[in-house]
């Protein structure tokens, strides 16, 4: 029944696979997405390469409640924004099974033929245990798609839970999605959400009169620095009024680069990125423990009372610069002994 | 993060059968792997696409409406024009005995008749991602 797999070609270097991404290669993005999922070693190479040609695609984010229409949503978008000569990217985000670290991820049936446009890339992606809607590789995956050369960038986060604070953190634009019969009475809408959208979707016209909620949306979302969040009533189903969500998230882009907000929220961005990152590292260096000379001697030092624990860790961060580059990987620890090479 | 076998599960063809592919998509999460479900009546070129965008391990095909024969080799032949012949195809429905040898040759590394047990699918796409990733 079974027989030898065969072999994979050999694997091309991460310099090649991003050559062949900035040149529009469907299977380079693709690759290097996963090796960056995995945490393969080469993701850190990937992700420096990558990110000096970043910078230009807008990020859309969409949230709500499960199956209030994202996927949906996004496959008419998705088409529209083909329309008018825009490229997209989607990253879409289901959970992981805590029990087996498996995930069915369904969010493509709903945009069935659309990822065969070239100018198309559609990416699923499981949570892998991240919690807050997102997985940890999720914007790692939009800035691949960014490089790549796409306009647009639509992430669809997991629907349920707490926090979508996340994604309004690392999209340029929230899309809030609602649907009329469940939120009626806005008090049942999760905390938060009136906060973080700077769209609203009142989905499923076609099913119920969303007068109430737009109402109570209405008056409950407040202008925030400059901007008041427009409320779009969309039928994904029969694909009405997409284009005017695609307008306003064209103009909620606009307003931010005009506002200075655009490039206020970049600098915002990379200072927290880089204490994101400078946290990592620290916290694998010290979880994984120095090694060498130098880091003996400290403990010498600190068992001798020559040095009090506190004085000996601000020496060991000092001189770990140097000392343990090698463990300065993006990796994280596998939680699972199953890490392989590709 | 550990490598993931990830694998796409997809119904080339008419029919609008997807109890079986959905029951395979569960147990193949239960054993930790990422499935990517893709929905009824897909064309071989949307399967494909699907495939190299998800970057996955293997691809499930099913087929009950008896186009097995086209489909299955259009999808191998497909992924071939896209250099992307490392991801393994494997295939399962209504397929009658005399078939099986004829898809084998066209490619499809393994055919599951509908007594099949789950465990042997499970192990198969586990085979599969595992030898990829090695
Ligand atoms: N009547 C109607 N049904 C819709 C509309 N939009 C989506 N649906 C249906 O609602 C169901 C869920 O749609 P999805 O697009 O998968 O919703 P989702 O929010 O992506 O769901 P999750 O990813 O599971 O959270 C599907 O059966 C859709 O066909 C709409 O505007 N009107
Ligand atoms: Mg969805």
């Amino acid at each position: 029944m079974r027989e030898a797999v065969p072999s994979r070609p050999a694997a091309p270097s991460v310099r090649g696979l991003v050559e062949d991404l900035l040149a529009g290669d469907k299977r380079a993005a693709a690759k290097l997405i996963s090796l960056i999922e995995d945490d393969e070693p080469e993701a850190a190479e990937a992700l420096a390469l990558v990110y000096p040609h970043t910078g230009r695609a807008h990020y859309v984010g969409f949230t709500g409640a499960p199956g209030v229409g994202k996927s949906s949503l996004i496959d008419r978008l998705v088409r529209d924004l083909r329309s008018r000569g825009k490229k997209v990217g989607v990253v879409a985000v289901d959970p992981t099974s805590p029990y087996s670290g498996g995930a069915v991820l369904g969010d493509r049936i709903r945009m069935a033929d659309t990822g065969i446009d070239p100018g198309v890339f559609i990416r699923s992606m499981a949570t892998r245990g991240h919690a807050g809607g997102l997985a940890l590789a999720t914007f790692d995956a939009v800035r691949v798609l960014d490089a790549m050369g796409m306009d647009l960038v639509l992430v669809e986060t997991v629907g349920a839970g707490q926090s979508e604070v996340e994604i309004a953190g690392r999209a340029h634009t929230t899309v809030v999605v609602e649907m009329p019969f469940t939120g009626d009475a806005v008090q049942t809408m999760k905390a938060g959400i009136l906060e973080i959208g700077d769209v609203y979707v009142v989905n499923k016209c076609d099913l119920a009169d969303p007068d109430v909620l737009v109402a109570n949306l209405r008056f409950q979302i407040e202008e925030r620095d400059g901007w008041r969040p427009p409320i779009v009533r969309t039928s994904a189903l029969k694909g009405s009024r997409i284009d005017e969500l695609a307008d306003a998230i064209g103009r909620h882009r606009a307003f931010l680069e005009s506002s200075g907000r655009w490039e206020a929220r970049e600098r915002a961005r990379a200072r927290q990125e880089i204490l994101e990152n400078a946290r990592r590292i620290l916290a694998t260096r010290v979880r994984e423990g120095p090694t060498g000379a130098g880091f003996e001697a400290l403990v010498g030092e600190v068992v001798a009372r020559k040095t009090d624990p506190q004085s000996a860790a601000v020496r060991l961060l000092a001189q770990g610069a140097a000392a343990t580059k090698s463990q300065d990987r993006r990796t994280r620890p596998s939680s699972r002994p199953r890490a392989r090479k590709r | 993060m550990a490598k993931k076998i990830r694998v796409l599960m997809a119904k080339p063809g008419l029919d609008g059968h997807d109890r079986g592919v959905k029951v395979i998509a569960r147990a193949l999460r239960d054993a930790g792997m990422e499935v990517i479900y893709t929905g009824l009546r897909q064309s071989p070129e949307d399967i494909v696409e699907a495939a190299i965008q998800e970057d996955v391990d293997a691809i499930g095909l099913s087929c009950l409406s008896g186009a097995h024969m086209a489909l299955f080799p259009e999808v191998v032949q497909l992924l071939r024009k896209r250099h992307a012949s490392d991801i393994v195809v494997a295939g399962g429905g209504i397929i009658p005995e005399e078939d099986i040898p004829k898809l084998r040759k066209a490619g499809i590394k393994a055919v599951f008749g509908p007594g099949t047990p789950l465990r042997d699918i499970v192990a198969f796409f586990e085979k599969a991602g595992s030898a990829k990733g090695a």
